[in-house]
């Protein structure tokens, strides 16, 4: 059997919003197969813009994404659904990551609706509630009845539901406590384990980033004028 | 590093406790018998996780709490020596904007950037912010305003240049200029760190630090213990709204390390150590256990966690470990 | 010394302040409350026990004053105005209520839409919103309800079809918003399709704002239904409606007859107002401003 494709390969990535100067200029990265690459940039370099395009959810304005070896051509809802789903993403703030109206439970569950796989829904959803640490207890909750951390839990068992071959992580730890952040790489390890799922995270926390992935690349250190909202 | 003389602590906070009634009648004990001091030129690092009701606490010492608390205790600003203090949880809105907030207390935002007013220029938002504390006028203010920014280590050069134009290092400078304006005694930092990458990190733990050095008490607001351990003199843990142990900082983070299970489980969890969680989830605020909140969490745990300990020698556990040295 | 008790203490002075306005606030709504429910009440329930005869013209009874036995006095064909008033009041919230409806569920489809597709459909939206925005309501309900035959269902579609605008634009600027969230792109990346992203997220954050505005329109469609029956274009003349009745009485209104005018224009204003103030309520209560909710 030849190599496998890399999960994620950006190449030339150059990508900004309306008609504002581009926060992403000329970026390429490659993660292989099965890797954890950490990406380490500086807060307001376009980390977070890179990450939406790598999960198809941003268009760039110039460069190529490709998926298992397979060339994006559309994003957003013009990506077809399975090679959308193939990636999970988990944000920074769980409270903007949310839907305010969803129990937990839902939160977790919409992908499986969405994507009209609704078999095994509730025998899933447990196991990802038990997977995360968040317990059934809080499964009937709204998100401003839970702290962040509980919340971004729920948030990464939503990323994980459609069981995604390539997961981006874009600084999912930054508002959590030491714990909560030991306690979701933990998860996110457990299921690379299980699922051979590779890991692009995006980070500033090096220590952190060194500790959880295989390889680190820094992001080109070029501060603009302008910092991320 | 332990003070020789202890002169009066600037902010005296004595069993302060704030719950939210909710609308459901729920009843949330978000702060509970909270006590410790804080002196002049001194730093204590306020550590939890979200939701461990340390937000809650600076609200209550701001005076920025939503209509639903009910707060206890006190919480007592000394703004000089033979001055009555203020009692902050009880201080009414006129002391707070007149008396306290900008002339006593500073605050340093969580997030610069949306601190400061975007369609002005921070040179205007300074001279506003010193005519409103010190009533300067004309050439003086220009002079005032040049000063605080200087204070600040807010390049001069960078003056008319609107927030949006910063980078967020120095939108975190000109938003401590701005606190620092009124000369307050007090600054309380809320989260000054997140979001922020290694080197503003440590720019803005400088930064702090220098102030606290100048003969500020600094009260710093984090989840994040790297910097903690870089900025505080003293460490207060918190956990479902008590404070489980208050510490010098530096036996905490090196040796012997924290004596609370809770705090040496939070040590262990950082990605220079061992990098394992703690089981568990804390409870909720609204379910807050009889006993020891940490105790269903703890390795320690035994049948006396059922009683509530108190905060004995800077340590609210049972099972406190002998130190093995003083 | 301070005490060591402890106190309650309720964040300062902005109490009192606070407590008063509540207190006038809980009034108003209480009263509009009650207004609504006794116009709603007698529009639902009058007519059933006292119909109205329509041929009951008594010309011997013409312009009678207010009286006992007529308590807003008679019209100029000797007709009871308390009766025919509380008849037109049904017609006027029944036209009222579903022309709200109809501009409010036209407003957030086509807002929402222009929001959550953009691009070419919202620039077509827009351009159709400017349109409608230009052109005097009043003016382009006439037209509209030229084009029928008078009746209710004319006048119901010519105020339904001219006042979706303010809707779609609030709804609009409502999914904009909410479209740049996270949420969105994590229900995105889940599978979700763009029909499924607008009915499971977008528009259940905006109902509570499109609801209020089409509560809000109903006082608003009472009187565009008063003022094109009062031109003659609305309800026929032959049916109570609170403008047509008030279009009679312009001949005795100038001879110092002020009932037949008075009373049917108290049932136009005193209903709407209560509306209005429901309306009021109801924004306090979705205001985003409001910092009730607690943070952990």
């Amino acid at each position: 059997m030849s190599e496998p494709a890399p999960a994620l390969e950006l190449t030339g990535i150059t990508a900004g919003y309306e008609r504002r100067p581009p926060v992403v200029r000329d970026i390429s990265l490659r993660v292989a197969a099965g890797e954890a690459l950490g990406l380490l940039g500086p807060s307001g370099c376009g980390k977070s813009t890179l990450a939406r395009v790598a999960a198809l959810l941003h268009r760039p304005r110039a460069g190529t994404v490709h998926l298992a070896g397979r060339r994006a051509t559309g994003f957003r809802h013009r990506a077809p659904r399975a090679q959308r789903t193939r990636v999970g993403v988990v944000f920074q703030q769980p409270r903007q990551a949310a839907d305010p109206r969803l129990t937990l439970h839902d939160l977790i569950a919409e992908p499986l609706r969405a994507t009209g796989d609704t078999t095994a829904l509730p025998a899933r959803v447990a196991a990802l509630a038990d997977a995360t640490g968040l317990g059934t207890e809080l499964l009937y909750r709204r998100p401003h009845q839970v702290s962040d951390g509980q919340l971004q839990r729920a948030c990464l068992a939503r990323a994980l539901v459609l069981r995604p071959a390539l997961l981006i992580c874009d600084e999912m730890t930054a508002m959590l406590d030491a714990s909560t952040t030991a306690a979701l790489v933990a998860v996110v390890e457990d299921y690379r384990r299980d699922t051979g799922a590779a890991l692009l995270t995006v980070g500033h926390d090096r220590a952190l980033l060194h500790r959880w992935c295989d390889r680190l690349q820094e992001f080109p250190r070029e501060r603009p004028l302008t910092p991320a909202p | 590093m332990t003070t020789t003389t202890a002169p009066a602590p600037l902010l005296s906070v004595r069993g302060l406790a704030v719950r939210f009634l909710m609308p459901g009648g729920a009843d949330i004990a978000a702060v509970n018998d909270v006590s410790f001091d804080l002196s002049a030129g001194e730093c204590l690092a306020l550590v939890g996780e979200s939701g461990c009701g340390k937000s809650v606490l600076a609200g209550a010492l701001l005076g920025l709490l939503p209509g639903n608390a009910r707060t206890r205790g006190s919480a007592l600003l000394s703004s000089e020596p033979g001055v009555v203090p203020i009692d902050l949880p009880a201080a009414d809105e006129r002391t707070l904007a007149r008396t306290v907030r900008g002339r006593l207390l500073g605050l340093v935002p969580q997030s610069p950037a949306g601190h400061l007013t975007p369609v002005r220029t921070v040179r205007s938002q300074l001279r506003e912010t010193i005519r409103a504390l010190h009533g300067t006028r004309g050439r003086d203010l220009a002079a005032a305003t040049e000063a605080a920014a200087e204070r600040a280590a807010f390049p001069a050069d960078h003056l008319d240049r609107y927030p949006h134009q910063l980078s967020g290092g120095l939108a975190q400078r000109a938003a401590t200029a701005l606190a620092l304006v009124g000369d307050a005694p007090l600054l309380i930092a809320d989260e000054p760190t997140t979001g922020l990458d290694r080197d503003l990190v440590a720019r803005t733990v400088g930064e702090l630090r220098r102030h606290t050095d100048e003969g500020r008490a600094l009260l710093v607001i984090t989840h994040d213990l790297a910097a903690a351990e870089r900025i505080a003199d003293r460490v207060a843990v918190m956990y479902a709204g008590r404070i489980v142990e208050l510490t010098d900082a530096a036996p905490f983070f090196g040796t012997p390390g924290p004596r609370h299970p809770y705090a040496a489980g939070l040590l262990r969890a950082l990605p220079e150590r061992d990098f394992t969680p703690i089981p568990g989830q804390p409870p909720g605020l609204d379910a807050l256990p009889a006993g020891c909140a940490f105790a269903p969490r703890c390795p320690r745990a035994t049948a006396v966690c059922a009683e509530p300990p108190d905060l004995i020698d800077g340590t609210a556990c049972h099972h406190v470990p002998e130190p093995a040295d003083v | 010394m301070t005490s060591t008790r402890p106190r309650p203490t309720d964040n300062g002075p902005r109490r009192p302040r606070d407590t008063t306005r509540r207190g006038t606030r809980t009034v108003r709504v209480w009263t509009s409350a009650a207004l609504a429910a006794a116009a709603a009440l007698a529009a639902l329930l009058v007519p059933l026990l006292a119909p109205l005869d329509q041929q009951a013209v008594d010309l011997t009874a013409k312009l009678l004053a207010p009286s006992a036995d007529h308590p807003f006095g008679t019209d100029e064909l000797g007709r009871d105005i308390l009766l025919r008033s509380v008849h037109g009041l049904r017609v006027s919230l029944l036209v009222g209520i579903t022309a709200a409806l109809v501009a409010s569920v036209l407003g957030l489809l086509i807002g929402a839409a222009a929001g959550a597709l953009g691009g070419r459909t919202d620039r077509l939206v827009m351009r159709a919103v400017d349109t409608f925005t230009a052109v005097p309501h009043l003016l382009m309900g006439i037209f509209i309800v030229a084009m029928f035959r008078p009746g209710i269902w004319p006048v119901i579609a010519s105020v339904g079809l001219t006042h979706w605008v303010s809707t779609a634009r609030i709804v609009r600027a409502e999914v904009l918003s909410l479209r740049s969230r996270p949420y969105i792109d994590a229900a995105v990346s889940g599978g979700a399709s763009r029909l499924r992203v607008a009915r499971r997220h977008l528009v259940p954050a905006v109902l509570p704002q499109a609801g209020l505005a089409a509560v809000l329109m109903v006082p608003h469609a009472i009187w565009h239904e008063s003022a094109l029956s009062f031109l003659g274009l609305g309800i026929p003349a032959h049916q109570a409606s609170l403008g047509t009745m008030i279009n009679g009485a312009r001949g005795s209104l100038l001879t110092g007859e002020w009932w037949p005018t008075l009373f049917p224009g108290l049932f136009i204003v005193v209903p709407t107002l209560a509306i209005a103030g429901l309306a009021g309520a109801w924004r306090e209560r979705i205001n985003p401003r409001r910092r009730s909710e607690l943070v952990l």
